[in-house]
């Protein structure tokens, strides 16, 4: 059991379910405590002691069901069809049959020296043949299997190292000797029969096992990468279902932050003594200063001001460039938030009024206040910025622009970005093309990186996420 | 304490909390590996609840905790009065002019003093926060630790050490150990992840959303004189609202709030009039309610082909009998 428990615990951990070592001990000290017979309470007190996280409680279920029951259940299901014999030929009497071996084998007493495999195929005994098969799928390295092809070598290998050729020879030196020993011919030979059957099932299992083997390895591989990719998945290749999914991931990403940011933030708080709130607050001691006071360091919250290119080409990074800063409102002294293609609008009250994925959707179709179906035109927006809310920026204030920088050869205007920078703390832009297209084309990156403090290539999450955590800073 | 996992059901049972087999087990585990139980789940599914019934069951006196974003040590584990110490040492201050008497130096003095400054740092001077009151109580007992993902992440290393010795040390006095082990109860809305830390230490539940037949059940318990038809469109409807997509699910406490909220109206089965007059009682959005009432035909519609199918359905079975033990 504690093998089987381990194992289990490995392949929990292949598909990514942290388990520490100590909670597969807790499982151990749980599992004495309450009855293994009942498979829902044997699962519950496994995920109790096991999965920590709602997250990972699919991946335990889909486990728990391929390790624990369908093996087993498969095994029970082999052998009881082989029980009821060949289709056709009536069901052999299983009772009287095991009746007149157990007489037969008394007789022999003492002259039997039978393997553990043909002694549990004899007396069907279904936990131990399953002990069986997988302690010699372990030795026969069935964990190693990596494709379809090689369930058919690893069935074979498994066989060969429980002997099942041997215990077939055994069982048939046995009916000789049961013969000998006076048992009626019929009954031997339908003892042969079944017990012919029952080699057949168990080399059945093996096979199913080989399988489940290669399943299990499968799941966790799929798991895995589907995680991985989502992080590293370029915004640009992104399906319906995979956005769907993201909004999680960056949701979850979004809450990290915000607990390193209140850490940050509690270790700032304590500033020096505050002599007169002190002296104030202990004037019920008698001047005796039992009420230590601290000055409470200001909160240097950064204002934000976010210039969003919402054009198709970009729509996926604004899209969860704005959902991160959807949810990371409160870590912010203001927000400012203006969406353009070749106009620009503000989307600022957006964010109050509705709930995040509205205000996403609505943002990034224009909010109203622009037309999205124009040419990108980078100049034109920026000089319509210059003009209208350069009063926006102050020494405080972060502007983030996200966008690829690409004008339809329009007239860049960098002096206007240029002026925004000279008033602003930090210029970011965030551009989901690699450095290397920068300036090609239609590209203008490369006249206005003079008037931007940190360019970055964000392309997918990984990318997003560090470049959020640099900026709440 | 519990027998077996059909036991911890029947007893909280019969304090009126219905529960399926999966809270059960893990119950029955914590009180036997002496572990505290991290809860999770959405909001009013019931896991406060579930805390406080488990400490009526057993008999244990409830010991909670409300988590708050900046919950520090001195309001959960601990803290000195300082204005008794004050007052003590003004009292106390010809007492210590006599100790002092025969001083011939200062430092002869100060050494006096010292020598009775265990007095002033006892835990004659120390307010126990519910963390202390659970470890020191002489009665075994139960903590609830309210919604621990509210707290700031460095309180979690507060409770490690509570939750995995069961003790508290306090620098000036030295180690409090807990005389009985309290069952521990942790609940979270999975605001934050806690840390790996703490999880380790906890068994972990996840209580989701009931299935309608336990659904039904909590409320025929929870809300006696419901009537079995009335229970059912309920629990129909709610189960089918949990479908949508809502700012705020409507769990368990909304289902029986509502049945509370018809059966004041003398309502016996749900229509669609008196479904969108109260669909107040379970959204909690206005554009949740928008989204419902725009529904609201199908929501019901299922109701409508049973009452085709069989007609003149006797009305409102007898109402079950009443439960002690209400808790909400």
């Amino acid at each position: 059991m504690q093998r089987k428990l381990i194992d289990f615990t490995n392949l929990l951990r292949k598909s990514g379910v942290r388990v520490s070592v100590a909670e597969t001990i807790d499982s151990f000290v749980a599992l004495d405590e309450v009855s293994i017979g009942d498979r829902e309470v044997f699962r519950d007190a496994l995920r109790a002691t096991m999965v920590k996280r709602g997250e990972d409680i699919p991946a335990f279920e889909h486990l728990f069901d391929l390790y624990w029951s369908a093996f087993y259940d498969g095994l029970r299901d082999a052998f009881d069809k082989a029980a009821e014999g060949q289709p056709g030929q009536g069901k052999p009497d299983l009772e009287a049959l095991m009746k007149a071996l157990q007489e037969g084998m008394q007789n022999l007493q003492g002259k039997l020296d039978l393997s553990e495999l043909a002694k549990a195929l004899l007396t069907q005994d279904l936990s131990k043949l399953e002990q069986l098969i997988r302690q010699a799928a372990e030795q026969a390295g069935v964990g190693r299997i990596e494709n379809m092809l090689q369930v058919g070598f690893f069935t074979r290998r498994t066989m060969e190292q429980m002997d099942a050729e041997g215990a077939g020879r055994e069982l048939r030196d046995l009916a000789r000797q049961l013969r000998e020993g006076g048992m009626p011919d019929e009954q031997v030979d339908a003892l042969m029969a079944l017990m012919e059957r029952y080699l057949e099932a168990l080399r059945q299992s093996v096979r199913q096992y080989t399988e489940r083997e290669l399943q299990q390895r499968n799941f966790d591989y799929m798991e895995k990468f589907r995680r991985e990719s989502l992080l590293e998945k370029s915004f640009y290749n992104l399906t319906e279902d995979e956005i769907r999914q993201m909004r999680e991931v960056v949701n979850r990403l979004a809450h990290r932050i915000k607990n390193i940011l209140s850490i940050r933030k509690r270790r700032l708080k304590k500033g020096k003594l505050d002599l007169h709130t002190m002296l104030r607050r202990n004037m019920a001691h008698g001047g005796v200063p039992f009420e230590v006071v601290y000055k409470q360091r200001k909160k240097d919250r950064p204002k934000l001001v976010i210039l969003c290119d919402v054009s198709s080409s970009v729509a996926n990074v604004s899209r969860f460039m704005l959902q991160f800063v959807y949810q990371l409102q409160e870590c912010f002294n203001k927000i400012r938030a203006f969406v353009f293609v070749s106009e620009l609008g503000e989307v600022t009250q957006l964010f109050k009024d509705l709930e995040v994925n509205q205000a996403i959707d609505k943002a990034l179709d224009g909010g109203d206040v622009i037309n999205v179906y124009t040419r990108s035109n980078f100049g034109y927006a920026f000089h319509h910025f210059w003009k209208n809310y350069l009063s926006a920026i102050d020494n405080k204030t972060t502007v983030l622009v996200l966008g690829d920088a690409r004008n339809n050869y329009n007239d860049p205007r960098a002096w206007c970005l240029r002026e925004v920078h000279n008033k602003a703390k930090n210029v970011v832009w965030l551009n989901p093309e690699s450095p290397s297209a920068w300036g090609f084309g239609d590209s203008v990156m490369d006249k206005y990186l003079p008037s931007v403090d940190i360019a970055e290539e964000c392309r997918n999450l990984r990318q997003l996420s560090r470049i959020v955590d640099k900026l709440v800073l | 304490m519990f027998e077996s996992v059909e036991d911890v059901q029947k007893r909280l049972g019969a304090q009126g909390y219905i529960c399926d087999k999966n809270i059960a087990t893990v119950v029955f585990l914590a009180t036997k590996l002496e572990k505290p139980v991290l809860v999770e789940g959405p909001a009013g599914v019931g896991k406060t609840e579930l805390a406080k019934v488990v400490g009526l069951a057993t008999g244990r006196p409830l010991i909670r905790l409300q988590c708050y974003e900046g919950l520090d040590e001195a309001k959960a584990l601990y803290e000195w009065e300082y204005s008794k110490q004050l007052l003590y040492t003004q009292i106390l201050k010809e007492k210590l002019s006599e100790t002092m008497a025969g001083a011939t130096s200062l430092r002869d003095a100060a050494d006096r003093v010292g020598a009775e400054d265990s007095v002033f740092f006892s835990s004659r001077f120390i307010v126990p926060r519910p963390l202390l009151q659970a470890i020191t109580a002489a009665e075994p007992n139960l903590l609830l630790i309210d919604e621990v993902d509210k707290s700031d992440p460095e309180f979690e290393a507060f409770l490690l050490e509570v939750l995995s010795d069961f003790q508290v040390s306090v620098p000036e006095i030295g180690t409090f150990d807990a005389k009985t082990k309290p069952i521990v109860f942790l609940t979270s809305n999975d605001a934050r992840e806690m840390s790996d830390a703490l999880k380790r230490r906890c068994l972990h539940l996840y209580i989701d959303f009931p299935d309608a037949e336990l659904e039904a059940r909590i409320l025929e318990a929870k809300v006696p004189g419901v009537g079995q038809r009335l229970a059912e469109e309920l629990v129909g409807v709610m189960q089918r609202l949990r479908k949508l997509d809502l700012k705020k699910t409507p769990s368990i406490s909304e289902t029986l709030d509502w049945a509370r909220a018809l059966l004041a109206l003398n309502a016996t089965s749900l229509d669609e009039g008196l479904v969108k007059d109260t669909l107040n009682v379970i959204l909690k959005y206005e554009g949740d309610i928008k989204k419902a009432q725009a529904e609201l035909g199908r929501l019901i519609a299922r109701k409508a082909d049973e009452e085709t199918a069989k007609p003149g359905a006797a009305p409102a079975a007898a109402p079950a009998p009443a439960k002690k033990g209400s808790l909400h």
